[in-house]
């Protein structure tokens, strides 16, 4: 159930096939509608007009009928008005002794037969029995007044009357017309004063003529007319018609109409029409199936039709969900790729459609994040590859550290005051470097540290070198990048003091302004020259955050002329570590001047908590800025 | 695209199959059973023509007409000349050529006044046969009909054995019909050649007509008074020359051969007062004469692969339809039933 929901929900079908249903529902509906529509009226035009053709059919066929029973009234009436004939009812044989009459008489019968050749024969027979004809004469013995026809005659009362296939009587034509191969029509003749029945005119049409008036008529493929009179009893039928044990009950006291019956499993549709003169009914007869030839037609050209515009739209469809899905699936496909870590995939983009533009921002996308994800990788490995030169610069000393405590436990037993001082120091130096392996200290430790290095200095140099610390009040807890300062004033003691006459001054100042922390470092030393300071300050500008990260060309080069500039690579060296650490708006600023000093100013930022490693924040920071 | 294909093949697979069930499987056993072998049309219509078309004598011929015309399933028509009218046939026979029906059956009034029309028809594609009555020098296809000659023969060994071969007899004919001639020809000159103590008494014309023989065998009788016998070579004068003997009272002297069966003549030999008469196959003239011609309009016939334009006939360009003798003895087989 949940499954069939599931299935039914159109969000869950696959884009294709989605497009796919769109398309068939939008082309094959419509068109499969408008098709069963159209057969549905072409059906019921056809169907009238078939009913409508048949009707017309009998209606013709039943005028001729008409036409003949017609004739064969008014012979009756002819026969009626003869005198040679009326004198035979009046007076019986007697009047026809006379060989004369009997010829006259019967070539005026004869007469009749050879205008009519539809007449098989004429009998007239009077009320007494006796009869005179040409061509037709009694079985037996016994009186034709008996017959069935004869009365039916005489109740009809000079009323033309058809009586249709004469079975069982006791009449034959000389001829040998079978009893099927004749229809008989009676008519009383009576006295116009008495009314009482004189006789009866008789006479026999040839089925033959029905025959041909209804015969070629077809219906449909092999739909015929069948003839019947008012008794159900059939007139005419095709020889070769297969109606089986059709039931023709309908048919009575209706004068026209239609209906279907099923025969032998054929379903099979009446047509029929009653003629009031002669009594019959032409009933046309039709199997439902043929008088579908037309509709057969219409019906194959609609299917056609519907299947063309099927397939049409299949192929449509097919292609076009095809050209807007197989993008997307292609899409899905790379991203699940990009999903599994395979980061060197492209899309090969040929297409100017969205389809086009989606895959040139994927590619883009792609290899941006290329780009940052293999930056970052960058950074943490310079910053891994500086501490561990930091650690390797630790190492060293944390040996000698505990040297020194020794050095320095031995110096106090001997009582050597100096030395213990000297001694002291230098390992407090170290302690401050090592700081347990933290990247920040607070600007106090790094100010101590600072210290410390420039006692010994101091101790060594003696009165060569003069060193002064000022420190802004509420600065010294701030976190500091640690070992900034020592390379600096190394510089400034080695290139600055060291090659200058005379003692000299190193200033250390550490004051907030503008938002940072500048650290500077001021030396009445030797200088330097002009060209080397532009290429000093080029090489240190040339350390960019996203450059070093990236490893760039440029921060190599920069480190490969280093080598040139001796000394200067702690300058670079710190300057890489706070630019890696708190982007390209810090780091350091260079002034100097020959035989006048140089001033190193190192732009920190102020970071507010020490426990935070804040340089993400900051990374973004300096990114937003 | 596999897919795609099966789609297709599936639609095309049905499209077929509809096709199949639409036309091939189509169910042909119609509500008619189709005739099989020889079958025509309704609108093929076959005309009998013949001469004083009321008479009872082609009754029975049409008979065959149309039950040949139903066996084949054509439709069939009655004309011809109400009147002995030589010219009136003509003018029928040219009307009913002007409708070009499929064939015609003509029964020639004489042997020469219809040549000109039926060679008309003829050459105009309409098959045409004769029956009964032939115009040998037309181009009918064929004659279907009585060899009148032999008819007369039969009628003279009849007249022989009835007569005991010795008195006078007459004959009552027609002469202008080539058929009633022949039956005289055949008639005479058996007698002349088997029977030398027949004597001829005379040759009469009864025009065909009932009351004429009659009184022309009142003639007869009257200047033959010891006369055997009278051979009538068609119906209607038969039945004047019983009705002659019977007013004359010479029925026990007098033997009357007669010719055909209708009614009459039939009532007549039952009776005894015809002695016998000659029946002729009519219904066989009607119903083969319908056949031949729808042999011919449908082009049946192949005697041989080219013989138009040759002189070979389609079709037996004689059929003999025989004649039987008919007395009191078989006369109830000639009753209708």
């Amino acid at each position: 159930m949940k499954q069939l929901q599931r299935w039914f929900q159109l969000n869950n079908w696959s884009i294709r096939y989605k497009l796919i249903f769109h398309f068939l529902l939008i082309s094959i509906v419509p068109s499969m509608g408008i098709g069963l529509l159209m057969g549905w009226t072409a059906n019921g035009i056809v169907e009238k007009q078939v009913n409508s053709h048949t009707t017309q059919l009998i209606d013709s066929v039943n005028k001729s009928l008409d036409t003949y029973a017609g004739n064969i009234q008014n012979i009756s009436y002819f026969i009626a008005m003869d005198p040679e004939i009326q004198s035979f009812l009046r007076e019986g044989e007697s009047a026809i002794d006379d060989d004369g009459e009997r010829y006259r008489m019967s070539k005026f019968l004869q007469s009749f037969t050879t205008l009519y050749s539809e007449v098989a024969g004429i009998i007239v027979v009077r009320a007494n029995g006796d009869y005179f004809s040409n061509e037709m004469y009694a079985r037996t013995g016994k009186s034709l007044t008996e017959e069935s026809w004869y009365q039916e005659a005489v109740q009809a009362k000079g009323i033309f009357k058809i009586i249709g296939h004469p079975a069982g009587r006791n009449v034959t034509t000389h001829a040998n017309y079978k009893e099927s191969e004749v229809v008989s029509v009676v008519r009383a003749i009576q006295n116009p004063d008495t009314q009482r029945t004189e006789g009866v005119v008789l006479i026999d049409l040839k089925l033959r003529v029905i025959a041909e008036t209804v015969r070629d008529v077809r219906l449909g493929k092999s739909g015929f007319l069948m003839v019947v009179n008012d008794e159900g009893e059939r007139i005419y039928m095709p020889r070769n018609a297969n109606l089986g044990s059709a039931d023709l009950k309908q048919l009575s006291g209706q004068s026209s109409g239609t209906f279907s019956q099923t025969v032998n499993g054929r379903r099979l549709q009446f047509t029929y029409q009653k003629s009031p003169f002669t009594n019959w009914t032409t009933v046309g007869v039709f199997a439902v199936s043929d008088s579908a030839q037309e509709i057969k037609d219409i019906n194959l050209y609609l299917v056609a039709f519907v299947s063309i515009v099927c397939m049409l739209g299949i192929a449509a469809s097919y292609y076009l969900s095809h050209s807007i899905s197989r993008p997307i699936s292609q899409l899905t496909s790379f991203m699940r790729k990009v999903e599994e870590g395979n980061m060197t995939i492209r899309i090969p983009v040929e297409r100017e459609d969205e389809m086009g533009v989606l895959g040139r921002s994927f590619n883009k996308m792609l290899s941006q994040i290329t780009r940052l994800i293999s930056q970052v990788r960058e950074e943490q490995q310079l910053k891994r590859e500086a501490e561990l030169r930091s650690l390797q610069a630790h190492i060293q000393p944390h040996f000698l550290y505990n040297t020194l405590d020794t050095i320095q436990w031995l110096a106090r037993k001997d009582g050597a005051q100096e030395a213990t001082e000297m001694v002291e120091t230098l390992s407090k130096l170290f302690r401050l470097g090592l700081s347990k392996g933290q990247e920040f200290i607070s600007l106090a430790d790094e100010i101590e540290h600072i210290r410390s290095y420039l006692k010994i200095q101091q101790t060594r140099y003696k009165e060569k070198l003069n060193y002064r610390i000022d420190m802004d009040e509420n600065c010294g807890d701030m976190p500091v990048l640690k070992l900034i300062l020592q390379p600096i004033v190394e510089n400034a003691i080695y290139h600055g003091i060291k090659e200058r006459r005379g003692p000299g001054l190193v200033e250390v100042r550490a004051s907030v302004a503008g938002g940072m922390l500048n650290l500077t470092v001021r030396d009445d030393g030797a200088g330097m020259k002009e060209e080397r300071l532009e290429a000093l300050r080029a090489t240190l500008e040339a350390v960019s955050a996203p450059a070093v990260a990236a490893g760039s060309s440029e921060a190599t080069e920069a480190g490969r002329r280093l080598n040139g500039l001796s000394a200067s690579y702690g300058l670079w060296n710190v300057q890489e570590r706070i630019r890696l650490s708190f982007g390209e708006s810090y780091g350091i600023t260079l002034e100097s001047k020959e035989k006048a000093g140089t001033i190193v100013t190192i732009k920190h930022p102020i970071q507010l908590r020490k426990e935070e490693t804040a340089h993400g924040k900051d990374l973004e920071s300096s990114h937003s800025g | 695209m596999k897919k795609l294909l099966m789609v297709y093949i599936v639609l095309i697979g049905t499209l077929m199959v509809y096709l199949y069930m639409a036309f091939v499987r189509g169910d042909d056993s119609g509500l008619l059973n189709e005739s099989e072998g020889l079958h025509g049309s309704m609108d093929q219509k076959y005309v009998m023509v013949n001469f004083l078309t009321g008479i009872d004598y082609w009754k029975n011929g049409l008979k065959g007409f149309e039950d040949a015309a139903e066996a084949l399933g054509v439709s069939v028509e009655y004309r011809g000349s109400t009147q002995y009218d030589v010219q009136e046939e003509v003018m029928v026979l040219e009307q009913v050529i002007a409708r070009n029906p499929a064939g015609i059956a003509v029964s020639a009034i004489n042997s020469e006044a219809l040549n000109a029309a039926i060679n008309k028809a003829v050459d105009a594609g309409i098959p045409v046969v004769m029956f009964d009555s032939d115009a040998p020098d037309s181009k009918a296809y064929s004659f279907l009909g009585t060899d009148n000659y032999k008819a007369g023969v039969t009628a003279a060994h009849k007249m022989a054995e009835l007569t005991g071969g010795i008195g006078k007899i007459g004959i009552i004919t027609h002469p202008n019909q080539l058929n009633l001639q022949e039956r005289t020809r055949g008639f005479e000159e058996t007698i002349r050649a088997s029977y030398p103590d027949l004597k001829l008494a005379g040759v009469e014309d009864g025009k065909g007509d009932q009351l004429v023989s009659e009184q022309k065998a009142v003639q007869l009788l009257a200047r033959n008074p010891d006369l055997k016998g009278i051979f009538v070579t068609e119906a209607n004068g038969g039945v004047g020359a019983g009705n002659a003997i019977l007013r004359g009272a010479k029925l026990n002297q007098v033997r009357v051969i007669s010719f055909d069966t209708d009614k009459g003549t039939l009532d007549m030999v039952k009776s005894g007062t015809i002695a016998a008469t000659i029946a002729q196959g009519t219904w066989n003239m009607g119903y083969w004469s319908l056949m031949q011609l729808f042999h011919l309009r449908n082009d049946i016939v192949e005697p041989k692969a080219n013989w138009r334009g040759s002189n070979i006939s389609p079709v037996p360009v004689y059929v003999d339809t025989g004649v039987t003798v008919v007395t009191k003895a078989d006369v109830d087989h000639y009753y209708a039933k």
